[in-house]
């Protein structure tokens, strides 16, 4: 794995003089490809102006940003734009999907900024929602979608200018649980499958489970790192105190359910040959994953 | 074509506000095209005996350029002389004064016009009723001014001060501001004192020749005289009434332009204040101020365009409905008039575009973190 985006010393003041204040200070960490790095806090933290500067929308007060070798945090406003449309896909709490546009449009806009021409656009917008289970709802505007539908067209959105990061902010807040547990699934999906680079602000615990890594800000600064333990059947990160755990021959493994224990252990039904073919490279996670009435 | 897009469906997600704007604009273009048909129409009106006279050229007093409001008083020798110029076939005296037609209880202006006996040019053209030879103590009057004084042939006006029958009614001669009066050459020349004067000279050209070659060759070869084709002058008494009517159009259209870009700038102002949450959405991932400022842009230009396709609308329809009312008013839309509505229209757009661009420029991308921003 390399490394794909770094932050060094960043750190963010606003306003000056009496009434300043330093939302991010000193921050230092880097996420390499393949990597899902999750940063959780308390409110007003500063975990949304860490996201913000990780995604060249704000620029550090010191400190330098780092992606690909190149420090954005130094490119003039100007060059910014291109940076944020080809190198980061960005995934809101709210979908932000514009209301007027259907979900394929909604994905291929993106493309088109880049001047892609509109038809190739369309047609990997739509490869890009059928890959997310998405193909029959492809001509729905926003508002007939649920919302777990409407995340995974803003996921495609992210995904379709193939950037290097993918930064989320609160993706699950606004879902249930099965569709929270689906958002997650489709992130760590994009970054293991995909060798994306996925940064998630998130208060919400149960995204620690597909977390690689999990840093914790408060008032601004890091605070401390957990270790994550990997469930070997499905590759996510668990917390040893929060897994299922099989000792077997003197040696302690961490799973994330009891389905992948059994697993495991081989107590599921059916041969792998009877499960689903992939079509493309998330297609596994969606392949049984039926259209939902708004 | 992706801000010409995204512009499209913003719009055609706010029926209600996209109504309004169109509705609006076109209120405020149809002021203007409106008006500009009307006096396109009294032009039409005025000018039209001298588009159907039938001459090629016009030989007036020197310096007489046009019909209206004008006097033109040539001896009558000066007929013979305008017919024996080379290219000249026959050479109709008229004369012709601006007076008042009265007729039951209604009265009007009209031009009134002593034409000879069996004049090869510069009779009425469309005779619905009688005759289009005035004969001695005889008129022809317009068909509209008589259906509204109540009179038909047979019955009694009052023209020049003298009572006289009417003996044929035509149509296409008639205004809002005036109609268009024939009596006999010899009547009119004796209510005006029997003065040997004829005002203007009627001239058809032969088969062949050019009129603006005839009337250069009887200007040269007849002094005191002024010779003009008919589509000239035509032309210049169309001039005049326009010019007449100029001011009030331009006032107007400077009217029509300040409604609409009202309209327009408010309406965008709203759109652009309701899109703000996506506009950063949009700057968030990546899109350029340019393409937002083109979305802006092609959401005016699209309001502004509906809006003087609908103006056109309207003013075409009022061109065909006003004159089955009976009021004698045909309303002309034209080209140019349509032109230079479009181009009001376009300015229009322009400016209530460029306004909101400041408030597009600062429009802030962090705020796409902002939670509640979007339902979508």
């Amino acid at each position: 794995m390399t490394t794909t985006l770094a932050i060094r010393g960043v750190t963010k003041q606003f306003g000056h003089g009496a009434t300043s204040v330093e939302a991010v200070r000193g921050v230092g960490l880097s996420v390499e490809s393949g990597e899902v790095l999750l940063i959780m806090g308390p409110s007003g933290s500063g975990k949304s102006t860490l996201l913000s500067i990780m995604g060249a929308l704000l620029r550090p007060t010191a400190g330098t940003v780092t992606l690909n070798g190149v420090a954005i945090s130094q490119l003039p406003e100007r060059d910014l734009p291109p940076v944020r449309l080809r190198e980061f896909g960005f995934v809101f709490q709210d979908f932000n999907l514009l209301a007027a546009l259907s979900a394929l449009e909604n994905v291929a806009l993106v493309a088109e900024l880049t001047g892609t021409a509109r038809a190739e656009a369309l047609r990997r917008a739509g490869e890009l929602l059928t890959e997310l289970g998405l193909a029959e709802r492809v001509a729905f505007l926003p508002d007939q979608l649920s919302g777990g539908e409407k995340q995974r067209v803003a996921i495609a959105r992210a995904l379709i200018n193939d950037p290097s990061v993918i930064l989320a902010d609160e993706p699950t807040a606004n879902l249930d649980s099965s569709n929270g547990h689906e958002i997650m699934r489709t992130l760590r999906a994009v970054a293991k499958e995909r060798g994306r680079s996925v940064v998630i602000v998130s208060h919400d615990q149960r995204i620690r489970d597909i977390a690689d890594r999990v840093v914790w800000l408060e008032d601004g600064q890091l605070r401390d790192l957990m270790t994550m333990a990997v469930d070997p059947v499905c590759g996510m990160s668990v917390e040893h105190d929060r897994a299922v755990t099989l000792e077997q021959g003197g040696e302690l493994r961490f799973f994330c359910s009891r389905g992948c224990r059994a697993e495991f252990l081989g107590e599921l039904d059916g041969p792998a040959e009877t499960r689903p073919a992939r079509t493309g490279p998330l297609a596994s996670l969606f392949q049984a994953v039926r259209p939902k009435t708004p | 074509m992706t801000a010409a897009r995204l512009a499209l469906r913003s719009l055609a997600r706010h029926p209600v506000r996209l109504a309004a704007s169109v509705a609006g604009i076109a209120l405020a273009l149809t002021l203007t095209l409106a008006l500009d048909a009307i006096y396109t129409g009294v032009a039409n009106g005025l000018t039209a005996y001298i588009d159907h006279t039938g001459a090629d050229v016009w030989v007036s007093q020197a310096g007489v350029r046009n019909l209206h409001m004008v006097a033109s008083w040539l001896p009558d020798t000066v007929v013979d002389q305008v017919r024996a110029v080379p290219g000249v076939t026959d050479a109709t005296p008229i004369l012709y004064s601006t007076d008042t037609v009265a007729a039951g209880d209604d009265r009007g202006v009209a031009y009134v016009i002593g034409l000879p006996p069996g004049a090869p040019v510069g009779g009425p053209w469309s005779v619905v009723d009688g005759t289009g030879q005035p004969t001695a103590g005889g008129v022809v009057v317009d068909a509209a001014f008589a259906r509204r004084a109540g009179v038909t042939v047979g019955g009694q006006a009052t023209v020049m001060g003298r009572s006289a029958r009417i003996v044929g009614l035509t149509e296409g001669t008639g205004s809002l501001v005036n109609s268009v009066a024939f009596v006999p050459f010899a009547d009119f020349r004796a209510a005006r004192g029997g003065a040997p004067v004829v005002s203007f000279v009627l001239v058809r050209v032969a088969p062949g020749a050019v009129p603006e070659a005839v009337a250069s060759a009887i200007e040269a070869k007849v002094p005191g005289v002024t010779a003009m084709t008919g589509s000239a002058f035509s032309a210049g008494e169309r001039r005049l009434v326009m010019d007449m009517s100029a001011d009030v159009i331009a006032i107007m259209d400077g009217i029509g332009f300040i409604v609409a870009l009202v309209v327009v700038a408010l309406t965008l102002y709203i759109a652009v204040h309701g899109s703000r949450h996506e506009l950063a959405v949009l700057k968030a991932i990546g899109a350029r101020n340019r393409v937002l400022y083109a979305t802006v842009l092609a959401q005016s230009a699209v309001s502004v365009a509906a809006g003087v396709a609908v103006a056109v609308g309207i003013t075409a329809a009022l061109a065909v409905v006003v004159p089955r009312t009976g009021v004698a008013l045909e309303p002309a839309l034209t080209l140019a008039s349509v032109a230079r509505t479009a181009a009001v229209g376009g300015a229009v757009a322009l400016i209530a575009g460029v306004l909101p661009i400041r408030d597009v420029a600062h429009v802030d991308p962090l705020t796409a973190f902002r939670r509640g921003g979007a339902p979508a």
